[in-house]
């Protein structure tokens, strides 16, 4: 190696050097404690980075943060029984330096409600309600029981998993909406573009709807699942592999390949599943045996 | 009869009401402006609720009263990525009121479509000829909500084009829909929840003009 050849190697070493050194003093953690009663409400308002919320052991809410530089602040406060939190963007941030990446812990029934465009947000095993908003956020949500989970994206993507006797309602744009193993009295998606899966026994008593405009819609469901059911695309094709007792009565017409209703099942109790999509794919198939 | 309870029998004034009620009314401007302000409340929601289809003048007119309050502005150019919070508010408060405006409509619209019609049923009627824009009925302009997330980049900018129209393509085929299956009550839902995600757009857009 030339000693030119060194010299360049040792300038970008520096460099690369002085580099994560300024990266790393920029970088700040800080933590918040709070004391809160039962039934708490915790709001995190991040425009750019992840929060991931889960359950603390005691009646208190922890809140690890930590900001990309000192171009972004915390802001934080309690009211009663209400805690916020806000990033504040100082002047010349942008998605980068005005990143802070949240790790909150709560009383398992507290509610919270996280937004952040970039994401990712996660909250699991709780069981107060969930709201999760954000443009391009990935959405996670997982062992969550008798609540009410509502998510908004644009084209993140929404994993909602083992979600029990929820009201559960997500609305994406453009973004996929899976459900494994969720339900409850209601669980509604909407997505225009976005593909929405659902697995699961759509549970006993509820009413689930899955709408789409241009997305397909696929449901997997166990042998065993009663439910009523119908299925209708307007230009899209519906496939069924189930089999259904057919309903005599309904408001659109029912031609082969577009539409399908009928029952899976015990019609006494069973969850009512409505599959609408305007030009996607509805496909309602059993769960294999090997399958999950 | 002081001003405490003249507003207790309000629902009373209606027809003219008591000597006392009128005599009250007579000698107190508070009293007398708030029950003309009731009045016009009263009379303008009659004509909203006869109103059979508001014509574009109606949004139009809605629109200019906007502007003309300063809620809805003209394109400001040269805007910085963190904007002071008087102009970020600047922001929210033209796209607020055109989802407020645009969630309007989608009640009207689906109060004016939502009449049960004796049909027989497995009947495909033709689609609805008359295609109605959303600019036309929520005084909305798509160009406006771009044009505020443009600043943003051109990247965000055709994310949210992309989206856009792929949501009015979701209203145009619902209401079509609609138009055909009168009496189909899920055909009425998956209208509004095509107008909720464009309302939803547009609540995004506003947290994104708010960063």
């Amino acid at each position: 190696m030339s000693g030119r050849m060194v010299r360049v190697a040792a300038i970008e070493v520096v460099a690369i050097g002085a580099m994560t050194v300024a990266t790393l003093t920029a970088q700040s953690r800080k933590e918040y404690h709070y004391n809160v009663g039962p039934k708490a409400v915790v709001s995190v308002n991040n425009p750019y980075g992840a929060i991931s919320v889960k359950p603390s052991s005691g009646n208190t809410v922890n809140i690890i943060a930590v900001l990309r530089s000192d171009k972004v602040e915390v802001d934080n406060g309690q009211n009663g029984n209400h805690i916020e939190i806000q990033s504040h963007l100082l002047a010349g941030a942008d998605v980068d330096s005005g990143r802070v990446d949240y790790e909150i812990t709560v009383p398992a029934d507290a509610s919270v409600a996280l937004h952040s465009s970039t994401g990712p947000l996660h909250a699991e095993k709780l069981h107060g309600d969930v709201t999760l908003e954000g443009a391009g956020a990935t959405v996670d949500v997982r062992d969550i029981s008798d609540a009410h989970v509502h998510v908004k994206t644009l084209n993140g993507p929404v994993t909602l998993t083992n979600v029990q006797d929820g009201h559960v309602e997500v609305d994406s744009l453009s973004g996929d909406v899976t459900l494994d193993r969720v339900t409850g009295p209601l669980v509604q998606v909407v997505s225009t573009s976005g593909r929405i899966n659902y697995n699961g026994d759509f549970g006993s008593s509820g009413e689930y709807r899955l709408t789409s405009h241009s997305g397909d819609i696929e449901a997997t469901v166990p042998e065993n699942t009663s439910v009523d059911v119908s299925a209708r695309s307007v230009r899209g094709e519906v496939h069924d592999d189930v089999p259904l007792q057919p309903k005599t009565h309904s408001w659109f017409p029912t031609e082969g390949g577009r539409a399908f209703i009928g029952t899976m099942g015990r019609a006494s109790a069973s969850s009512t599943v409505v599959l609408r999509s305007f030009s996607g794919k509805i496909q309602l198939r059993k769960r294999t045996a090997n399958a999950k | 009869m002081n001003c405490v309870e003249l507003q207790q029998s309000l629902l009373e004034v209606e027809d003219g009401g008591s000597a006392e009620q009128r005599a009250h009314l007579k000698s107190c401007t508070e009293c007398s402006t708030l029950l003309a302000e009731l009045e016009l409340i009263t009379s303008s929601a009659r004509e909203l609720c006869a109103a059979a289809d508001p014509s574009p003048r109606v949004w139009n007119s809605i629109e200019i009263a906007l502007r003309q309050e300063g809620l809805i502005r003209p394109q400001r150019p040269n805007r910085s990525l963190i904007p002071s919070s008087g102009s970020r508010w600047s922001v929210a408060r033209w796209l607020v009121p055109a989802a407020a405006l645009l969630l309007l409509s989608v009640g009207l619209y689906i109060r004016q479509h939502s009449q049960p019609v004796q049909v027989a049923s497995n009947v495909v009627r033709p689609a609805n000829p008359e295609v109605v824009s959303d600019a036309a009925v929520a005084g909305l302009n798509d160009d406006d909500l771009l044009q505020e997330v443009s600043d943003q980049g051109p990247a965000l900018r055709a994310q949210y084009a992309d989206n856009l129209k792929s949501a009015n393509e979701f209203i145009q085929d619902a209401k079509n829909e609609v138009a055909a299956n009168p009496n189909d009550e899920d055909a009425r839902r998956s209208l509004a929840e095509a107008y909720q995600q464009k309302a939803m757009l547009f609540e995004l857009a506003i947290d994104r003009s708010l960063q």
